[in-house]
Formats: structure tokens, C-alpha cells, sequence
């Protein structure tokens, strides 16, 4: 089992759960983070911390997707460690629907 | 989904795993679900035993056979069961309550016999199942449930304790260093004899940040030092620092300051006596940077090895018993 990040992190992209993730497995794109599924450690301590509600455990249904995004992108982005300031729009895209188009492969600072 | 196959190897029980959010066990789990299929073992050929405790949960979450056994014991158990079936790889999950207060001479002793199993323990400095009294190896002054003014005593160390017992493979990891723990888990299953293995395991809900000095990635190259089998101790981010033995103590020495690695002490991990082991199982936070890795792994007979009368078989091994109980000093006790 892993958590996974979905949808809903992109353009929102807080970093709380970098804050609290013991083995540092979070990786940073532009506009969203990813866990890395072979260092997660399922101790589940982000999941709540997520103010928008985006990271979950892989045994629910319907996040195979989501769960292969998370592995191939955690793949080539940086890690990220500390947690930082989100993007000064992102309230704008707590409620959006419909992000995958959005999300850039591009990656982040780390 | 390969992703899935390797995140899921097949040691994973389908039991839902209950740690604090955030535990260090968690990590620690996540190892050996890593590494149990790399050893080469099947999981009807494993053993997880356990005694009371957060750590003591460790049985459930693996799909070997396991027993959640009493406070302290799991080491009696252990070596009950290694006796009765060698051919299983056994392994006790222990903390350092249930290890070193409540089940501390059964821990001594399953080390002295050399008993073929790998005990791992996960060494918090608190009790954490119970909420967060001091334990014994939690630091002196800390202020815990049990102790308001903080506590008073020298903490145990596991290390010292493991050697004084003669164990013939002696290592310590922490939770967090994936890397690192997996490496010694590996050693840990490979060694024949009793294995003992201390590993850091921050509880954040009760003793947050009790190894912060030997985790946090941005300062525990300068205050720990990673054993190599055959290499001077170095350390440092810069890798400047070394260890020297100057008559019976040991001193840090910077290495761009006159002096070379050459100076340096060599570690050896097969050495017959454990005096030098036991020099680096003192090296304490902060006085001096504590030692990763494998301090000792020599040979020596096990406890079937030295006692091999496992091929008589239980029903003629049932008959010595009464012969045994029927001859001697044996006395009625008159009505």
C-alpha cells in the first residue's frame, strides 16, 4: 500500500504534508506534489493534513491512474523537504473540478 | 500494475496496521516488507514473536506465522521455538520497555546461548502504548507522565548491554534511514546466531525528536558515524572528521587539522573480543557522534548446535522426562 496524490492538488499544491512526512517522499512539479510509492512508509500522518483533500490510500477504488502518475512522476521531479508558501492563487482552484488538463509535467523547485 | 506488485510485496497481511499517524514503526515495517522477499525464505517458513508494546504489534502486519507473546518474554518464546523447529527463521520485535525492564534477563540470556534468532529493538526511550512514562533508556531530566521533574537516572544502552551478553552479531539502525536499515535487516537475517539489532524509532506523539541528531538529514552526517567492516571511522557532511583510539578512550579529530585517516581507528566488526565494540556502543549524543551500523558478527556455535538432541523424537524424549523425574533425589511427602 502507498498514499497516493490526486487531482485536486493541482494548482492548489499546499505543502503541509511535506511538513509532517517522516522520510521526506514527497516530490515537487510546478503545480503539484507526488509521493513516491516505494518510500512511502503508509503511516498516514499527511493524509490529513491536506487542506484540500488530495492525498489517499491506494486501496481505494479507482485511483490506479493517479497511483501510476504518482510513481512516474516522483521518478524525475525533485524531492522536496520543507514545507513552502502555496501558489497565491490556489484558493481559486480549491473547489475546481476537472484538473488533469491542468497539471504540468514540469518540475518544481524541490 | 508493476508499481503496485513492488509497493505490496507478499509479506503484507491484510491487516489494517494501528501505529500513530506518522509512527516510526511504520517505517520500519515498510523495510522488512521490503527485504523479506529478497531473503529468500518463504513466509510459512518465518516467525515474528513479539511482547507488549507499540512495537509488539510488528507480528500482525506480516504474513509469516507470528505470536503477540507476554510482556518481556518474546525471547523465552523465541528460543523455544527455534529449538523445536530450526528449521524457521525467527524473529523477536521488542521495544525498550518490554526488552530492557520487563523482559531484560530473558533478553541476556537468549544472547549468551547464541540462539539462532534476530532480535530487533525498536528503542523509543519511552513507553509509548501506555502514554509516555520514562522507560529505561530515556535520557536523564526528561520529563515525562511518570517523572514531573524529570528524570533522574543513567539510561540503559542497548548496545553495551548486547555485547556485555555476548552476542555474536551486534548492529543499530535508525527508523527513517531506508537505505541504511534495509542494509543491516539483510546482515541481521544472514548472521547463524543470536542477532541484535537496535533500531532509533522516533515516537512523535510521546518523545518527538529523540533522535533528531542521528534523522534529520541536514545535520546526521556530523553526528553519527557509519561503520564499514575493515575502514577508518570517518564522519562529518565534509567527511573531515575521524575517530582515534588514544589509550582507553576515544577522541574526534578533524582530519584536515595534521591529521590523516591513517590516524584513524579501523573498524572491526569480526574481532573476538568486544572491548572496542563496547567503546562504540558508549560514543553518546552530544559528547561524541554515535555509531550505524554492524559493531560486532562473529561466528560461534549456536544454541542447537550445542545442545543437539533435536533428532531424539518427542515421544522418546517424553519417556527420558519420566525416567529423569523417577531417579535420584526424588521423596514423597508423607500425609
Amino acid at each position: 500500500m502507498t498514499f497516493v496524490v490526486v487531482e485536486s492538488c493541482i494548482k492548489c499544491k499546499h505543502t503541509d504534508c511535506v511538513a509532517v512526512c517522516p522520510v521526506d517522499c514527497f516530490y515537487e512539479g510546478e503545480n503539484m506534489l507526488v509521493i513516491h510509492p516505494d518510500e512511502c512508509i503508509d503511516c498516514g500522518v499527511c493524509e490529513p493534513e491536506c487542506p484540500v483533500d488530495a492525498i489517499r490510500a491506494d486501496t481505494e477504488p479507482g485511483l490506479e491512474k493517479w497511483l501510476e502518475l504518482n510513481a512516474e512522476l516522483a521518478g524525475v521531479w525533485p524531492v522536496i523537504t520543507e514545507q513552502k508558501d502555496p501558489p497565491s492563487d490556489a484558493h481559486l482552484w480549491k473547489d475546481t473540478e476537472n484538473k488533469f488538463e491542468l497539471l504540468s509535467r514540469n518540475p518544481g523547485d524541490g | 500494475m508493476s508499481v503496485v506488485e513492488k509497493s505490496q510485496p507478499n509479506f503484507a497481511s491484510d491487516q489494517e496496521v494501528r501505529w500513530c499517524p506518522g509512527c516510526g514503526d511504520f517505517a520500519i515495517l515498510s523495510q522488512m516488507k521490503k527485504i523479506m522477499p529478497t531473503l529468500g525464505v518463504k513466509p510459512e517458513n518465518v516467525a515474528f514473536v513479539s511482547g507488549i508494546g507499540c512495537s509488539s504489534r510488528f507480528p500482525y502486519y506480516l504474513e509469516t506465522y507470528g505470536m503477540h507473546g507476554i510482556h518481556g518474554r518474546a525471547p523465552a518464546i523465541a528460543t523455544g521455538l527455534k529449538r523445536m523447529r530450526p528449521d524457521l527463521q525467527v524473529w523477536v520485535v521488542t521495544g525498550d520497555g518490554d526488552a530492557l525492564s520487563i523482559g531484560c534477563t530473558h533478553l541476556l540470556h537468549a544472547l549468551r546461548r547464541n540462539v539462532d534468532i534476530k532480535i530487533l529493538l525498536f528503542n523509543n526511550r519511552i513507553y509509548g502504548l501506555t502514554k509516555g512514562q520514562f522507560s529505561p533508556t530515556t535520557p536523564p531530566g526528561l520529563v515525562t507522565s511518570s517523572t514531573p521533574g524529570g528524570t533522574a537516572h543513567e539510561p540503559l544502552h542497548p548496545l553495551s548491554i548486547a555485547l556485555a551478553s555476548n552476542a555474536t552479531f551486534v548492529a543499530r539502525s535508525v527508523d527513517t534511514n531506508a537505505r541504511h536499515l534495509g542494509d543491516v535487516l539483510r546482515r541481521a537475517a544472514a548472521h547463524r546466531g543470536a542477532a541484535f539489532v537496535e533500531i532509533y524509532q522516533n515516537c512523535h506523539i510521546f518523545n518527538d525528536g529523540a533522535f533528531d541528531h542521528a534523522k534529520d538529514a541536514a545535520v546526521r552526517e556530523d553526528h553519527t558515524v557509519e561503520l564499514v567492516h575493515g575502514q577508518p571511522l570517518v564522519f562529518g557532511k565534509e567527511r573531515n572528521k575521524g575517530i582515534r583510539l588514544v589509550g582507553t578512550d576515544l577522541e574526534v579529530v578533524e582530519l584536515d587539522n595534521g591529521r590523516s585517516a591513517g590516524d584513524l581507528l579501523v573498524h572491526d566488526e569480526a574481532s573476538q573480543t568486544s572491548a572496542i565494540a563496547q567503546m562504540l556502543a558508549g560514543m553518546e549524543h552530544p559528547r561524541m557522534p554515535e555509531v550505524l551500523g554492524v559493531l560486532r558478527d562473529i561466528d560461534l556455535p549456536t544454541h542447537n548446535d550445542l545442545m543437539p538432541d533435536d533428532t531424539v523424537s518427542v515421544a522418546a524424549r517424553a519417556d527420558k522426562i519420566n525416567q529423569l523425574l523417577e531417579t535420584g533425589e526424588t521423596w514423597t511427602v508423607g500425609g
